[in-house]
């Protein structure tokens, strides 16, 4: 009897990991490049600035330099610098962004009307945002200046004024002269991410409404302003942390002064580190705020999580 | 024809290259960008940092180093120019990362701070054996001498003097100041040049940078005060406090300062003088080139600080240095180009060329200094010069400009008295005396 040749199914080995363990791997494995990015630029920096913040390291005196725990961070909290600088932060802040918003907003919904030379207009609105932050503060000091200013010779000329003010060297004031430099230049940012929203809704809708019998502010409040809180939400937060860690305008017109009436948490931070050299103190103040943008980004991640709901 | 022709335009042109040659060599050395450099083939770069780049000093250092570099064959300076606002902190930066330059120009009471640091090179053996050695003022050696040991060359040397208006003073029908004035004098020419209805004052006080607490501090020295006595500090004296609250009360009392002089810097110090805000201000001889510009030569002119109660005035001296790092790669061409900037003729165009006074005695001489009128009271404040107190603990500096002019410019503004401000600087500086 003729034997026929069989051929045995061999059975199909078993991978050594299993498919879906592999594909997991390898998009791993396309993030090590970032990760390692990540680690060597922001970890490895923010582990030694933790670090340094628990070492007496004043530059000048190598001879003193030791480990003394939360020594910078008790001295911080007796410090009262340090607190009229975190007050000045969160009226820097929020009195910024505040009104940067707000005017942001109106310019936005003005410039989504039609009219004659709106793109001009578009685009001559994004000029405070396109000047570098160093020369808006040098332009502006100088527009504040009580003797020469441009500010003061027409307040004078129009008689809303007697005797020239010193916008930047009066403590009451000065606040309110670097913010309001600071909503100038800021405003566009909103108008341009607000507009684009605004874009984004359709006509439709509104339409609809005004079958209704909607009024405009019932148009804005109901339509307008739910379809563009993501964009609200996302801009502002970010608004937020950049003016919290945003030093340029204030060091180049006040300097934090006078008297410390504009020394806002970040610029007290350079003080300490390029003035008095006390790298180990200005790395507790940077921890500090480390720990309140990340509170903060606590909140903002919370509040994004609403927005991918609505989304 | 032919022939002639083109010997004669090769003529022309063997004339036009002898003229061009001759036209060069005949320029000033520091005004020579057309001749093409020697080439230092294999010759070792200095690293140097330079600080203040603004048009003038940047065109006057180009040439200085490019003279230096045609000068010699071995060494080739490159200058790194970095704006005066980071120059300290970049330093700093270099320093602690390992890596600063060869030589670097700093004021006297940076290098108190980077000698702290273990930076600094001691340059003792080379400076004492140096030609100039003992050309150069002893008070400018104090300025850059730590520890017995000399850690710099001073470069230039600044000392305070009051810049005041004569064009002003015959328009006003005002006596002319004397050299010897005293408070009193002062304080009623300061109110006689206020016209705020004209937006005119007396008196450009400075509130913003270091030097917002050594002016006044100028005036406790006349007031019979000292910083340190005997090794303790008695910044917050009696006749300290007295001449601090005198010197407020010239913004608050008296209202003969500008109403932005709680935030006015240098900058604008200088600018609201040059503009016909203010009619005297306090301040080195470093300003008087500009105000030659801005002003003119025969508006204005200088003086030493006024004399106090106590019968007596001192003007804070200052150097601005060459200095040299440990870490320096090329300390020969390092201490080299610094001996040259010391040279006669580059030490004189340099100083001359930024009204600045030279350290070395021999240059400090010339006419271009002792005649000028506009540096009339800085030459003659230099027997009143002292090394300035603040300089004694490399802490100190720092701590000026981040607590003490934030305390002046609370007494300014009246927020807190004299007496407060001096306190609680004391309490501050008490804590660096090591």
């Amino acid at each position: 009897m003729a034997t026929v040749p069989v051929t045995l199914a061999r059975p199909r080995t078993r991978p050594l990991i299993s498919w879906r363990v592999h594909k997991l791997l390898v998009g791993y494995a396309y993030l090590i490049p970032a990760a390692l990015c990540m680690l060597a630029t922001v970890v490895v920096p923010i582990g030694l600035a933790i670090k340094m913040s628990l070492y007496n390291n004043v530059l000048y005196k190598p001879q003193d330099y030791h480990f003394i725990g939360l020594g910078n961070y008790l001295r911080l909290v007796q410090d009262p610098v340090f607190w009229l600088t975190l007050w000045n932060s969160v009226v820097w802040v929020f009195g910024s962004v505040l009104l940067q918003f707000i005017a942001g907003f109106a310019a936005a919904l003005l410039l989504q009307q039609t009219f004659r030379g709106r793109a001009l207009v578009r685009t001559l609105t994004l000029l405070p945002w396109i000047i570098p932050g160093v020369v808006v503060g040098l332009i502006w000091e100088w527009l504040y200046q009580p003797n020469y200013g441009v500010i003061n010779d027409l307040l004078m000329r129009a008689g809303l004024m007697q005797e020239r003010v010193a916008w930047l060297s009066s403590p009451d004031l000065a606040m309110t002269a670097v913010v309001f430099t600071n909503v100038w230049r800021g405003i566009p940012f909103f108008t341009i991410m607000l507009l684009a929203g605004l874009q984004a809704v359709p006509d439709e809708l509104y339409e609809a409404a005004q079958v209704d019998g909607a009024s405009v502010l019932g148009r804005f409040w109901h339509i307008t302003l739910p379809l563009l809180r993501p964009i609200i939400v996302v801009a502002t937060a970010t608004r937020i942390i950049w003016t919290f860690n945003y030093a340029d305008l204030i060091f180049v017109m006040t300097g934090g002064g006078p008297a410390n009436a504009t020394q806002i948490t970040s610029t007290y931070t350079l003080v300490q580190a390029y003035s008095t050299l006390d790298f180990g103190y200005a790395s507790a103040l940077s921890v500090v705020l480390l720990l309140v943008m990340l509170a903060f980004t606590a909140g903002y991640l919370r509040i994004t999580k609403g927005v991918e709901e609505i989304d | 024809m032919n022939d002639r022709r083109s010997r004669s335009r090769r003529k022309f042109l063997h004339t036009l290259a002898g003229a061009g040659v001759i036209a060069a060599t005949d320029l000033p050395w520091w005004e020579a960008p057309f001749i093409t450099p020697r080439k230092a083939w294999g010759a070792e770069p200095v690293r140097f940092q330079w600080s203040v780049p603004e048009p003038t000093r940047i065109t006057l250092m180009n040439s200085l180093v490019e003279r230096f570099n045609q000068s010699q064959k071995d060494f080739v300076v490159q200058i790194e120019y970095v704006p005066q606002a980071q120059a300290r902190q970049k330093l700093i930066s270099a320093i602690t990362g390992g890596s600063p330059p060869d030589l670097c120009q700093a004021w006297d009471n940076w290098v108190g701070q980077f000698n702290g640091m273990g930076a600094v090179e001691d340059i003792t053996a080379r400076a004492k054996s140096w030609q100039h050695y003992s050309d150069v003022a002893p008070t400018a050696w104090q300025t850059v001498t730590l520890n017995n040991q000399i850690i710099s060359l001073p470069l230039a040397l600044t000392l305070d003097g009051v810049y005041y208006r004569t064009d002003r003073l015959k328009e006003l029908g005002l006596k002319e100041p004397t050299p010897d004035w005293t408070w009193d004098e002062f304080l009623a020419l300061a109110k006689a040049f206020t016209k705020i209805d004209k937006n005119q004052y007396g008196y450009g006080m400075r509130g913003g940078g270091t030097w917002a607490l050594l002016y006044p501090s100028e005036f406790a020295y006349a007031n019979g005060a000292v910083v340190l006595e005997n090794g303790k500090l008695t910044v917050n004296s009696k006749e300290a406090v007295d001449a601090f609250a005198w010197y407020f009360d010239l913004a608050l009392k008296h209202k003969v300062t500008p109403p932005s002089a709680a935030t006015d810097g240098f900058v604008e110090i200088v600018e609201a003088f040059g503009r016909g805000v203010t009619s005297m201000y306090q301040h080195n001889s470093g300003s008087s080139g500009q105000q030659k510009k801005n002003v003119g030569a025969d508006k204005f002119a200088t003086l030493p600080v006024p004399i106090g109660p106590a019968k007596k005035r001192a003007s804070f001296w200052f150097s601005e240095t060459l200095t040299m790092f440990k870490g320096a790669k090329n300390k020969e061409g390092a201490w080299q180009f610094m001996s040259f900037m010391l040279e006669d003729e580059p030490s004189l165009k340099y100083c001359t060329t930024l009204g600045l006074l030279p350290a070395r005695k021999s240059i400090l001489d010339k006419p271009e200094f002792s005649k000028d009128p506009a540096l009339a009271g800085f030459v003659n404040s230099f027997p009143i010069g002292i090394v300035s107190p603040y300089l004694a603990f490399p802490g100190w500096g720092g701590k000026i400009d981040s607590d003490g002019v934030p305390l002046i410019q609370q007494a300014m503004l009246g927020k807190i008295s004299a007496k407060e401000c001096l306190d609680r600087f004391a309490e501050i500086l008490k804590k660096e005396m090591t």
